[in-house]
């Protein structure tokens, strides 16, 4: 039986004046692959980021709750995003909460394979040192062998994990990146397009990871390919103009969609 | 196509034109070009000679007379400094060069005759009583320093076909120097020396060892005020603070300060550090604090440029594991900016360097004969040194000012190489 | 002195490891914001911090104590004038000592540490940020507190609206002249001579320097010649005024006596000449900037419809990139105007109401240095009238300087 991991309800983004994303709830599964569908701009990133705050980091940027304003038939944004997202049913943007403690919790893959100017070893340290995870240096290396091993990467590496984590290739730097995200013990991993700069063997590889990762993880990818939402995911939703479209278990959505935006997406129409 | 004449004439001149104008550019370099060259060549031909001395063999006799100390009687360790060191070293040196010159009668050539010979004849003797070299009773041959004037000759300044009352070597002196040549009893040697004594008012014993080491505290307390406080307000800057009139009034303040003559800066520290706050005169402490001021805007927006151009990709990734904002800054941003601020830092470093104006106006300027110890000593610096002597009338002076011209055009060549050396290697990363 | 240093660097190194260590004995059950390391880090920034403050503030009361209080004991003065730097650390050893026990007892478990931490930390950087602006405060209140005293002792308009500077007379008070001598006009006459003509050599020379480098040069001739830009803009001031003095100078008196014509051995032509060539590089390395700023697509317009490649430069590209070269030769003439060294080598220091390049002039810069070296008394009028003449030259660069970065920036932003 699955258990809800987070449960969004009407969040809202803007940037400045300009909306970003309207109104979303949803429903995101444990230990499940969740993908993010839509065109360019449509809000799908925007909205992974506001599960691990990183949109507070964006000075312009604006998450809250939304509200129906009859008098003007239009959602309007709320002063803050209090209870707009639970994790297990604890509100993440409650003002008691520290946004850095929470990204402890949900990691963060990104598009771009972005390890640290810093030795393999070091890159997939760093989560651990800096949350103190390692009470000695055998636990370190231990947690690092372990998060490598996760990663697919170990038997690759395992002989020069001195070397700088930039010396390898692309697709070993974003599994090397996946390795520095879980190594730092989270829940819940973030991916924002992390298959879009790397070809399809590297590709391939680290989708059966996913398919791996998925055991000890909640996993929530927002990915470019519709095949690639198809093969891994679970659940799929469609996000359209910062609008969420539909989501659904993804055999269905893509079989059978039950919306027509949705419909001329999955079959190349527009997007 | 044909062109008529009118059209071709015309076409001529735009062309000569055309390399005119051309011209005019290489020659405006080819000026600058010539300046620098004539600036380097002059600096070179006129100080290089400072670099050595020329040294005389004299044999001193130090008679128990002279000395007043017993050999025979023991003393006190103490009681025995104390007499070596208050012995009249300057008779006996004037007695070995009469006696050198037994033919000497006159009491005016005698005193030519004893104005030979530097004082630091009497310091290299006395040294070398109070380490054992020499004892009392012994005569002791050793090579010394001759007067500024006769050194000035040596090295060929002097026109000896001037006539004697325009020229500040006599000509009996000229007889004697030469006779001392036949006797091999004249060196040149270079003067190491020059790089370790401190200033003094007789030209062949000064030195800039005071104002290397002034200089060198100098940058020490700009480099230990203005790293941590420029970076930190970069990072502030940079990474922390919200663009806000706040924000841009203390962005208008660091550009202005850059701009700000630095004799303002040395006003500053004259009213403030020293009549306001109490600081001691002429120290390396306070001068620091004056030029780690002016150089704090250099450092300030060189960080700045080094910080802004860490890929943001990096901060996102430190973010997204769970690191503060704080812990990225620390961990992740500095280190990849680190070669950005050293080069822009190194950078101001160098131009503090060669900085006098705010040195003068907090009491630098003064004549200090001895070689700081401490960053609150009085102490000179290196710019400083060079202007106090190319005022001094004394050729010798000049001559030494253009070779600290030299020292100091030496370490920022340094400096500067250092900065390009990190700016290429951290752009071919 | 140096125990009681010690004893606040050994304080702040055992405060890091007590605290290290009761945080560590709390515990991993707690969260992260609670790491022994923090906890240690903490404890050695506050009492770091708090030494700081306690030596400030024992600087800021020795202020005090110098102006001999009577409320003091004068015994207890000297004493403490005796030894300043050991009573400064003693009351810093007390402030450190303070903040390690207030930390010590308002951090328990569960403490929120990290947070408290790293706003500590932005806030000390905050106030390395306020650097920049203290010292323009700074500046500005040294600068008008001395010289309103100035003005209390010689009248403004005395000040500005004479003939004659000869600020020597005034320390004899028996003189006629003792208190009426201070005047700038000759002053700032000499200052705009020399900086005029330091223009005068600069403008051309960096601007053809400028124009060649950025549209005839190859790319090697380029990295070949910017560096002797670069090396111009980096010779120390005092190495220039050396020129000045000992080859410049002595070499236009000879040819003028060659000529038959009378040159000063400190003229103002040689200190301009020199200031010229070295403010060079402000010229070529701004006008550099504005003509590369200017659009490709202005000098193909011009190209395209006949025009040699110099026409093209004078006729559109220098005209387009005209506010930078403005703003450049700005920057340059706030240099020349601020330049000290120079002059005091190569100007000379009587104040002659000329604008004869030949003959000696002084400047602004000059007569500061000359007013405050060698030990005066700090309340003469001589020495007060040095910040007078610091305002005025505060106020000619900083308006030079606004306006040569607002052109720029205008410049700048037309063709972004």
């Amino acid at each position: 039986m699955t258990s809800v991991k987070f449960s969004v309800n009407q969040l809202t983004v803007y940037y400045a004046i300009k909306m970003g994303m309207q109104n979303v709830s949803m429903d995101i599964n444990d230990r499940q692959i969740t993908a993010l569908i839509g065109a360019s701009g449509c809000g799908k990133s925007t909205f992974l980021r506001c599960l691990n705050r990183m949109n507070d980091l964006i000075h312009v940027a604006k998450v809250s709750r939304c509200t129906w304003d009859e008098a003007n038939k239009a959602f309007v944004p709320t002063a803050d995003a209090t209870g707009a997202v639970l994790m297990d049913g604890d509100d993440i943007y409650a003002p008691t909460v520290d946004a850095v403690e929470l990204r402890q919790k949900v990691g963060m893959v990104f598009q771009k394979p972005n390890p640290f100017p810093k030795s393999i070893y070091d890159n997939v340290a760093y989560g651990p040192r800096i949350h103190g995870l390692a009470g000695t240096q055998d636990e370190l290396d231990q947690i690092v062998e372990e998060s490598l091993t996760k990663a697919g990467l170990w038997t690759e590496v395992n002989d020069r994990l001195k070397q700088p984590g930039t010396s390898l290739s692309g697709g070993q730097q974003q599994r090397l990146c996946i390795a520095r995200a879980i190594a730092a013990g989270p829940e819940v991993v973030l991916m924002d397009e992390p298959c879009s700069a790397l070809d399809p063997i590297a590709t391939g590889i680290i989708e059966e990871l996913m398919g791996e990762l998925k055991k000890d993880y909640t996993i929530v990818i927002v990915t470019h390919s519709m095949s690639q939402a198809r093969r891994v995911s679970d659940r799929t939703s469609f996000f359209h103009l910062g609008e969420l479209v539909e989501m659904n278990d993804t055999e269905q959505l893509f079989d059978n969609p039950e919306n027509d935006q949705t419909k001329g997406f999955i079959s190349g129409r527009f997007g | 196509m044909t062109l008529s004449q009118e059209a071709l004439k015309r076409r001529a001149k735009r062309r000569t034109a055309e390399t005119r104008f051309r011209s005019y550019g290489i020659i405006a370099l080819g000026i600058a070009g010539a300046m620098l060259l004539t600036l380097f060549f002059t600096v070179f031909t006129t100080g290089i000679s400072a670099f050595w001395r020329h040294e005389a063999l004299i044999e001193f006799q130090l008679t128990e007379k002279r000395m007043k100390i017993d050999p025979t009687a023991s003393y006190s360790d103490a009681d025995y400094e104390k007499l070596a060191r208050s012995a009249p070293y300057n008779l006996i040196v004037k007695d070995a060069m009469y006696a050198l010159f037994p033919d000497v009668k006159k009491r005016k050539h005698k005193k030519h005759l004893g104005k030979m010979i530097s004082y630091g004849a009497e310091i290299a003797l006395r040294n070398a009583v109070l380490k054992g070299k020499a004892h009392v009773g012994d005569n002791f041959k050793l090579w010394v320093p001759v007067s500024d004037d006769l050194d000035t000759f040596l090295k060929g300044y002097i026109d000896a076909s001037l006539p004697e009352k325009k020229r500040r070597v006599k000509d009996n002196e000229i007889e004697w120097v030469h006779k001392l040549q036949d006797n091999k009893l004249i060196r040149s040697s270079f003067d190491w020396g020059f790089f370790t004594r401190a200033d003094s008012r007789e030209p062949e014993m000064a030195g800039m060892g005071g104002a290397i080491k002034g200089s060198f505290y100098l940058l020490l307390v700009t480099f230990l005020l203005s790293v941590p406080i420029g970076v930190m307000a970069a990072i502030y800057l940079e990474e922390f603070a919200r663009q806000n009139k706040f924000t841009d009034f203390i962005e208008i303040n660091i550009n202005n300060l850059a701009a700000v003559p630095s004799i303002i800066f040395g006003l500053l520290g004259l009213a403030m550090f020293l009549n306001f706050l109490g600081f001691p005169r002429s120290a390396p402490l306070v001068g620091g604090m004056v030029l780690s001021l002016m150089t704090l805007p250099t450092v300030i927006i060189a960080s700045r440029n080094a910080i802004a151009a860490v890929p943001p990709t990096l901060r996102e990734a430190a973010i997204g594991l769970g690191a503060s904002p704080m812990q990225t800054v620390l961990h992740h941003v500095l280190p990849v900016a680190l070669p950005g601020i050293l080069t822009g830092t190194i950078l101001g470093l160098a131009r503090a360097l060669g900085e006098t104006a705010p040195l003068i106006m907090i009491g630098m300027v003064a004549f200090i004969a001895s070689v700081p110890d401490s960053i609150v000593d009085p102490s000179s610096a290196l710019p400083v040194q060079i202007f106090l002597w190319v005022d001094s009338p004394e050729r010798a002076f000049v001559a030494k000012s253009n070779a600290a011209i030299m020292v100091m055009l030496g370490f920022l060549l340094v400096m500067n190489g250092t900065a390009a050396y990190l700016r290429h290697r951290a752009e071919e990363r | 002195m140096f125990v009681l240093a010690g004893i606040i660097v050994a304080l702040a190194v055992a405060s890091y490891f007590l605290a290290f260590r009761r945080a560590g004995h709390w515990g991993e059950t707690q969260g992260l914001k609670h790491l022994p390391r923090f906890h240690g880090n903490f404890v050695v920034t506050w009492v770091l911090l708090a030494s700081l403050i306690g030596w400030a503030v024992a600087t800021a009361s020795f202020i005090w104590v110098r102006k001999k209080p009577e409320s003091l004991d004068p015994a207890l003065i000297d004493m403490l004038l005796a030894d300043q730097p050991f009573y400064s650390l003693a009351l810093s050893l007390i402030f450190a000592s303070f903040a390690f026990l207030t930390v010590w007892f308002s951090t328990k478990a569960g403490t929120a540490v990290r947070r408290w931490l790293e706003t500590t930390q932005r806030r000390v950087m905050l106030v390395a940020a306020m650097v920049a602006v203290l010292t323009t405060v700074g500046i500005i209140a040294s600068l008008v507190f001395e010289a309103y005293r100035f003005f209390e002792l010689i009248p403004i308009q005395d000040f500005l609206f004479c003939t004659q500077w000869s600020p020597q007379t005034a320390i004899r008070s028996d003189q006629v002249a003792a208190a009426g001598s201070f005047c700038v006009a000759p002053l700032l006459v000499g200052t705009l001579l020399i900086s005029f003509i330091a223009l005068l050599v600069a403008v051309p020379l960096g601007l053809y320097s400028a124009i060649y480098l950025s549209e005839y040069a190859s790319p090697r001739i380029r990295t070949w010649t910017k560096p002797l830009l670069e090396i111009l803009a980096g010779i120390p001031t005092v190495v220039y005024g050396v020129f000045a003095a000992l080859i410049v100078a002595p070499y236009l008196r000879d040819s003028g006596a060659y000529f038959g014509v009378s040159v000063s051995s400190e003229s103002a032509l040689a200190a301009g000449l020199v200031m010229g060539v070295m403010i060079i590089p402000f010229v070529s390395s701004l006008s550099d900037d504005a003509i590369q700023a200017v659009p490709l697509s202005l000098r193909e317009g011009s190209l395209g419809l006949g025009s040699t490649k110099s026409e093209t430069i004078k006729r559109v590209v220098i005209p387009a990139a005209l506010p930078g070269i403005v703003g450049g030769v700005l920057l340059a003439a706030s240099r020349a105007i601020g330049e000290t060294m120079i002059v005091v080598m190569a100007a000379g220091l009587t104040a002659n109401m000329t604008v004869n390049p030949l003959e000696a002039v002084t400047t602004f810069t000059v007569q500061i240095v000359v007013l405050l070296v060698g030990d005066q008394e700090f309340d003469s009028a001589k020495t007060l009238a040095a910040f007078a003449l610091g305002i005025f030259l505060f106020i000619v660069t900083l308006v030079l300087n606004y306006f040569a970065l607002k052109i720029v920036r205008e410049f700048k932003e037309q063709y972004e």
